[in-house]
């Protein structure tokens, strides 16, 4: 059997790493952009976001994994005699996917007889997680390393990640909207929808009010996997937001008459920096024995 | 009669058929570029009236027509490129178009007679309320306020212009707002067709 290694932008948590047995590397953030905390680890996703919340005007840094920090984690097993599964963040978003390359280039002379295959999710958050998930899946059925990775590059094809955001506030502080498209969009009340493409994040829609984007986002869902339902493995994540991502949940199940079985995934510091307090997420992606 | 008369009514044909073709569109960036160029022909259809007529009768339209045209054609750039710098410039070069529109509409109506005052300030709300349509997300916005713009330009301007009790009908201008008109219309009626599609549509897994 071989390990499963992701890096942290598959925003799992700690109970479920160790519950799945899988090792995630977590992301650095900062807030002064000299001291880099390890996210769960030397700073909680609560910690981290509550005082984003609470300091206007302040955008932390984040970084991704260094080839050490992944050094440090292939090594362990390999020595054990494990060969790896290695899936990373979209390589478009973050450095974390190089960081794992140089990494496997470092570790192969000394582990000649190993193998260590990395995926590039080309996605992000619950959308690498439910990747993740499925890879899960076929490891605890059996199925070979090779495989497994034949068949995550055709998962991560059908692998879709929406978000809306409650305000352009915190894409205002990271640089990617400007101060008048913030304040206008504020006083209009817009909620943009972003989604993940191509292992990039791109804005679908704009629509007035939350209210409204929660709708539009249920009808296109409904009309987009309703004959799927069978088929698809679902994921819903938030910021800070878990009442709102609950009553989505449920309104998600009686829409499309299935149980969503992955817990509600808190959403961690390289996506939820950028969307902030309030944004609520869902993917889908096929799932393993369907594709 | 004058051939700059006839290229006129030709140019204004061509409007038509650009502004009526443009409120059938629902992808932005399509809209205002569909929409540019009929601003295009209209502000040419002016520039030929005006040779035939006298270039001083037509100036304040060939003004308002050049400021429609690049209104619509930045946008139509600003919502191609779709990158937080584009939206960023689009959003203030709107506030700049809306001040510009504020100005001249206000000074329309102070040099106006009091008793069709009422009436440039309809015209001058309607213009507005049209130019944030065009921007505001969504298809609605801008066809619910296109048909409140064409209706009042329709009643003050030079098409019906009530405004001094001038019945001398501008038929080619009735034609083009009206073409605006039916074009919302019509793509109600299109959309009714299609209500049950979602507004938004996501990618099957």
């Amino acid at each position: 059997m071989f390990q499963i290694i992701s890096d942290g932008g598959c925003d799992f948590s700690k109970a479920e790493a160790q519950k799945y047995n899988i090792e995630v590397i977590p992301f650095y953030v900062s807030f002064d952009h000299e001291n880099y905390l390890k996210e769960g680890v030397d700073i909680s996703k609560e910690d981290y976001f509550n005082r984003l919340m609470a300091e206007k005007g302040i955008f932390p840094k984040t970084s991704q994994p260094s080839p050490q920090d992944y050094i440090d984690v292939y090594t362990p097993h390999l020595e054990a005699g494990r060969d790896i599964l290695a899936l990373s963040i979209s390589s478009h978003l973050s450095g974390s996917h190089n960081s794992a390359v140089l990494a496997i280039d470092m570790l192969k002379e000394e582990f000649p007889d190993r193998t260590v295959l990395l995926i590039d999710s080309r996605n992000v958050s619950i959308g690498q997680g439910l990747i993740l998930r499925e890879i899960i899946k076929m490891r605890d059925a059996g199925y070979p390393l090779e495989e497994t990775v034949r068949i995550a590059e055709k998962i991560k094809q059908t692998t879709r990640v929406y978000f809306t955001l409650e305000s352009l506030e915190y894409l205002k502080r990271g640089g990617r909207v400007g101060p008048t498209t913030a304040l206008v969009g504020g006083i209009l009340g817009l909620s943009p929808i972003l989604q993940v493409e191509d292992g990039q994040v791109s804005q679908l829609d704009n629509v007035r009010g939350r209210k409204r984007a929660m709708k539009l986002i249920e009808e296109a869902m409904v009309a987009a996997l309703k004959d799927e339902t069978q088929n698809i493995n679902l994921s819903i994540g938030h910021v800070v937001c878990p009442n709102d991502a609950a009553a989505f949940k449920a309104a998600t199940e009686a829409a499309l008459d299935m149980k969503v079985e992955n817990p509600i995934t808190e959403i961690g510091v390289t996506i939820g920096s950028h969307a902030g307090p309030g944004a609520l997420a869902f993917a889908y992606c096929k799932k393993y024995d369907t594709v | 009669m004058s051939n700059w008369y006839i290229i006129a009514q030709i140019l204004g044909v061509i409007t038509i058929c650009f502004e009526f073709a443009s409120y059938q569109i629902k992808d932005k960036a399509k809209y205002f570029l569909v929409t540019g160029i009929g601003s295009f022909f209209w502000m040419t259809m002016f520039v030929a009236i005006g040779l035939a007529t006298g270039m001083s009768t037509q100036l304040s339209l060939i003004v308002a027509s050049t400021y429609s045209t690049i209104r619509n054609l930045v946008f139509a750039r600003i919502f191609t490129k779709n990158t937080p710098q584009s939206k960023e410039a689009g959003l203030i070069f709107l506030l700049v178009m809306i001040a510009v529109a504020l100005v001249a509409g206000t000074m329309a109506v102070i040099n106006s007679p009091a008793e069709v005052r009422w009436l440039h300030i309809i015209g001058m709300i309607t213009a507005l309320g049209f130019v944030i349509g065009q921007y505001l997300p969504g298809v609605h916005y801008v066809r619910i306020t296109v048909v409140f713009y064409a209706v009042a330009v329709l009643l003050t301007q030079t098409p019906l212009n009530i405004l001094h009790g001038d019945f001398r009908w501008n038929i080619m201008g009735m034609l083009i707002e009206s073409a605006k008109i039916v074009s919302v219309i019509v793509f109600y009626i299109r959309f009714s067709s299609n209500a049950h599609e979602p507004g938004l549509k996501f990618a099957k897994p």
